[in-house]
């Protein structure tokens, strides 16, 4: 199968994913025990508004009319608006996401920065006790949750010396021009280094992992006893020979896996009080707001789905020795 | 190559049999042999590292504490505690009995007045709960899809791999917030949610290998022999997936694990039972946290991290075992 | 001055029982221009030798005993530093499988111009370029095609690729492990006939690893036959494979086809080599040797000298008594198998 043909059918299945996760959504939503409109409309209206919304929505239309106008809205990126603030839906997700893919990109650079090197030294540094200290502390720190950590963080940093700020983004009262202004101040920084710090040491161990056992893999390959032949020194080896091969596995691994970082992104902001799409999604749950819900829910669910189409170009786009099957 | 020509270590079992009544019964007792010959020296491999048996000997602990749960802990999870024979309730905490003389709590107790000793031991009754049926329903599912998936192929094989694809379009923790939120705080509701999920691993990994040992030469002789599908599943090709059904099972504890702590930390837990997860949303919610009362908050992570790393560790450790090349 | 002098040299690797002596006191020499031939089944220490001599014992092996001269130099006495500046620009070495032996993620110039501007730091960009095109074309390769990816190669390409890298630095010494068990036999031949034009152009020497007597029998002037770690026998070629006095180099001889004789019975020697960390007190090949008596279990053989041959083997002076023509029957080897395991059958009868 060549490139293209490939590309296109992973489009397709794209498409399909995309359909079936919009369609379940819509469906849990509706077909759920009770009155159907009780979770598309707040309990607070008053009879009227409450109709009004009901017709505004088409829930008084039949169930496959709904649907239909579901997937057309779907495809307009229309979720509706919030029963909390009557802000559209699209607004609201416009707000929250690049704050999430602000904390979540740093936090990934940090933890395969680290996580690569450390892979790197570990899979070389076999049978060590650096290796064997390294591996538990990674497994260690991918089995404590982040948000248990996060909690200790904030107690011992926030609330007992006092060098850190308890929640939020940023100093109440502060406004600034635009998203970029804001996020190069100082106080951002502030604001953005623990709770980024606290998901790099967990999202590191899983490329340490990766890295690992992927340089064990090459190391044991005949090239690098070449390599060795060829009197190279140590860090032009580890470095631009193994590492450099080891390399191929985890640059699609970390795509899959900001996807699934993202999506995860509910627990760390919930506990630093980070005003990100994962946090306004489990507000909106808890609130009953089921548009804002269900919107924030459909972008984190695309954002894994792209990020894994993203991964299967990316591999065959680095590795040359690829086919298509 | 060597992993493909490897034979496999039920191989013995494999010898293109084809069923006939009369032999079953001593056939199946030669499986019986061979499958308790390997189990034990499986479990001897597996023993044999150190970092295992802790974690082996931290999850029976727990097993033990949960199992006598009732006889460890001095008072109910959710019952109230009074102070003295006035009967009032405690409306702050009680701190913990080694750092006030006053105090008959082992670990103090919650603002709301229960034992934090006692919840954490009977916060281990829902993890291992969790856990375990969570570990066994998604290496039995994933199994039973994967196997069905890689043997019959072809159109079967596309349906349910489609599913699989979806799946893995879910991003874990926001679909089990969105159904438990649907269905309702409780325990069963918040596996439930889990379980629909976490199969979705397993089912992968076990169809590409049922792929591949499909045209292994014993797969292709019991067919000629006309030997059933169903025989040669559950003859032929699930023995030899059984050891990657129980790694995958050994890291869904773990992930289960994590994932009820996380909805019971959001506010979504089973208010009727105690969870070191529920535990950690309520010395949150009482900020225990501005007030240091750090034994409120301390306790239930080390347990969740203890038991998730031990889950890890046997994964590993068995990882190591049914693929000699990690070593 | 012999390029290569190793003397009872003991090559170790760490298990977790009792070290496995892979290589146990090894002694030979190889002149200049000289190419030596080492066979021996797979595990007998031939890929360790050639590891140990080159520098590249994996990091659970270790020279336990011995040394390793290298026109004069004691390679094991130097510094790391010392040491790397001999590999490839004195020593070389073509790997054993043509298809794992390079890098896949850099281009065969990218890897050749590394080897160069490693051990020449002075060489200019187009200079390295040049000696590329030059090596390409001494191996039959379009230098054209030096910027391909190793994948991008056929295996016989790949294997040419390698022996350019080899020989890009005109090393004394080249050591060759298995260079052409990954091709079919005409490409074989191109390429031994091949490195031997180049070999005798820059006058290195060779030292070449192979289980396969023909490619020995092609490239070499003088062969060693070693089992379980130690040198059963040495000499010329045409002594080892015309006239051997070790039962094991005849039962190897007789293991190949031969194409002069070709309605000779193949014969295979039955058995194992023996666990290297617990070697047999006596001659290493006693437990599967035919004609083994209860001195070769006992007692280490002393090296027999015939012309230019070193034979270790207790009866190699009674070889003419019927010795040989006894070993050169396949019944004789047959009949092993039978024998042995009536006698394990006595044994644990007793």
């Amino acid at each position: 199968m060549s490139k293209a043909s490939f590309v296109v059918r992973r489009l397709l299945q794209l498409g399909v994913t995309f359909w079936a996760v919009g369609t379940v959504l819509f469906f849990l939503f509706r077909l759920m025990p009770g009155d159907p409109t009780a979770f598309v409309v707040s309990a607070q209206m008053t009879p009227e508004a409450r109709q009004q919304v009901i017709e505004s929505y088409g829930l008084n239309e039949p169930l496959y009319v709904q649907y239909m106008r579901f997937l057309e809205n779907a495809l307009t990126l229309n979720f509706g608006q919030s029963f909390h603030t009557n802000q559209p839906v699209r607004e609201v997700i416009w707000t929250y996401l690049p704050n999430t893919l602000v904390l979540m990109l740093s936090a990934f650079v940090v933890a395969y920065i680290l996580g690569i090197v450390l892979g790197v030294l570990t899979g070389w540094y076999r049978g060590s006790r650096f290796e064997k200290t390294t591996v538990v502390t990674a497994l260690t720190a991918r089995s404590l949750p982040t948000f248990y950590v996060g909690l200790i963080v904030l107690w011992l940093f926030g609330a007992t010396l006092g060098v850190i700020p308890m929640s939020g983004m940023g100093a109440a009262g502060q406004t600034y021009d635009s998203f970029w202004a804001r996020i190069f101040t100082l106080d951002f920084l502030h604001h953005l280094a623990a709770p980024a710090a606290v998901l790099a040491f967990y999202y590191m161990g899983y490329p340490l992992l990766i890295m690992r056992s992927s340089m064990m893999e090459v190391l044991s390959q005949d090239f690098i006893d070449v390599c060795r032949a060829k009197g190279l020194s140590e860090r032009a080896i580890m470095f631009k020979h193994a590492a450099r091969n080891a390399l191929l596995p985890i640059i699609t691994a970390a795509a899959i896996a900001l996807g699934y970082a993202v999506g995860g992104s509910v627990l760390i902001e919930t506990v630093f009080g980070w005003p990100g799409l994962g946090r306004e999604m489990v507000n909106a749950v808890l609130r009953r707001d089921f548009p804002v819900a269900q919107g924030t829910f459909m972008v984190l669910a695309a954002t894994i789905i792209i990020l894994n189409f993203v991964a299967d170009l990316l591999y065959g786009y680095l590795d040359p020795r690829v086919t298509y099957e | 190559m060597a992993t493909q020509d490897k034979p496999s270590i039920f191989a013995d079992i494999d010898d293109g049999d084809v069923d006939q009544e009369d032999e079953s019964v001593d056939r199946w007792r030669r499986n019986l042999r061979l499958w308790r010959e390997t189990l034990t020296e499986q479990w001897r491999m597996l023993t044999d590292d150190l970092m295992v048996r802790l974690a082996m000997i931290t999850i029976a602990f727990f097993m033990a504490v949960a199992v006598f749960a009732p006889f460890i802990a001095p008072h109910g999870p959710l019952t109230r505690q009074y102070e003295g024979d006035a009967g009032i309730i405690i409306v702050d905490w009680a701190e913990p009995s080694f750092m006030s003389a006053e105090s008959e709590y082992l670990l103090g107790t919650t603002a709301e007045g229960f034992d934090i000793f006692s919840q954490l031991v009977y916060g281990s009754r829902a993890a291992l709960l969790v856990g375990l049926v969570a570990a066994v329903f998604t290496a039995g599912i994933g199994t039973l899809v994967g196997l069905t998936a890689g043997y019959y192929g072809g159109k079967i094989d596309d349906t349910l791999m489609r599913i699989v694809d979806f799946l893995y379009g879910m991003p874990l923790l926001p679909t089990v917030i969105i159904l438990v939120a649907l269905l309702g705080p409780s325990l069963w509701n918040i596996l439930l949610a889990i379980i629909l999920l976490q199969w979705r691993s397993t089912a992968r990994v076990i169809r590409s290998q049922a792929l591949s040992l499909r045209e292994r030469p014993f797969v292709k002789a019991a067919q000629v022999a006309g030997a059933s599908d169903w025989h040669i599943i559950s003859r032929h090709l699930a023995p030899n997936v059984l050891p990657l059904s129980f790694l995958y099972g050994a890291f869904a504890i773990a992930w289960a694990i994590l994932a009820e702590a996380g909805v019971s930390f959001i506010g979504l837990g089973d208010p009727n039972t105690v969870s070191w997860g529920t535990m950690l949303q309520s010395s949150r919610a009482y900020s225990a946290l501005d007030f240091g009362a750090w034994w409120w908050f301390i306790p239930p992570g080390i347990c969740i991290g203890l038991v998730v790393i031990s889950g890890f560790l046997i994964g590993r450790g068995y990882e190591e075992i049914t693929n000699p090349e990690l070593r | 001055m012999s390029v290569l002098d190793v003397s009872d040299l003991e090559v170790y690797y760490e298990t977790e029982t009792a070290p496995a002596q892979a290589v146990d006191g090894v002694s030979f020499t190889i002149e200049e221009g000289e190419n030596l031939g080492i066979v021996g089944e797979s595990g007998c220490g031939k890929t360790t030798l050639a590891k140990a001599i080159i520098g590249i014992l994996p990091d659970e092996g270790y020279v336990n005993n011995g040394s390793i001269e290298f026109e004069g130099e004691d390679l094991t006495e130097m510094s790391d530093a010392e040491r790397r500046r001999h590999k490839w620009e004195e020593i070389s070495m073509i790997a054993q499988s043509a298809m794992n032996a390079l890098d896949p993620v850099y281009t065969i110039r990218e890897q050749i111009v590394e080897a160069i501007e490693t051990h020449r730091p002075g060489t200019g960009r187009t200079e390295a370029n040049e000696i590329v095109a030059e090596m390409f074309d001494l191996v039959g390769l379009d230098p054209e095609r030096a910027d391909d990816y190793p994948h991008q190669f056929s295996g016989g390409m790949r294997q040419r690729a390698m022996i350019a890298m080899a020989l890009a630095l005109e090393p004394s010494l080249v050591l060759a492990d298995e260079p052409t068990t990954a091709l079919d036999v005409i490409m074989q031949d191109q390429i031994l006939k091949r490195i031997g034009e180049i070999q005798s152009d820059i006058n290195s020497s060779m030292m070449v690893i192979t289980h396969d007597v023909s490619v020995v029998a092609e490239t070499c002037d003088r062969v060693i036959v070693m089992y379980a770690g130690k040198i059963a026998e040495e000499g010329p070629v045409e002594e080892i494979f015309g006239n051997p006095y070790h039962p094991y180099t005849i039962g190897l001889k007789r293991a190949f086809p031969n194409i002069r004789e070709s309605d000779q019975d193949l014969l295979s020697i039955a058995g194992y080599p023996p666990e290297l960390t617990d070697p047999p007190s006596g001659c290493r090949f006693a437990e599967r040797c035919p004609m083994a008596t209860t001195e070769c279990r006992t007692t280490e053989p002393e090296p027999h000298h015939q012309g230019d041959l070193r034979t270790y083997c207790h009866y190699a002076d009674e070889i003419d008594d019927g010795f040989r023509s006894r070993a050169d029957d396949p019944e004789t080897w047959r009949d092993t198998e039978a024998a042995r395991s009536a006698r394990t059958a006595a044994e644990v009868n007793d």
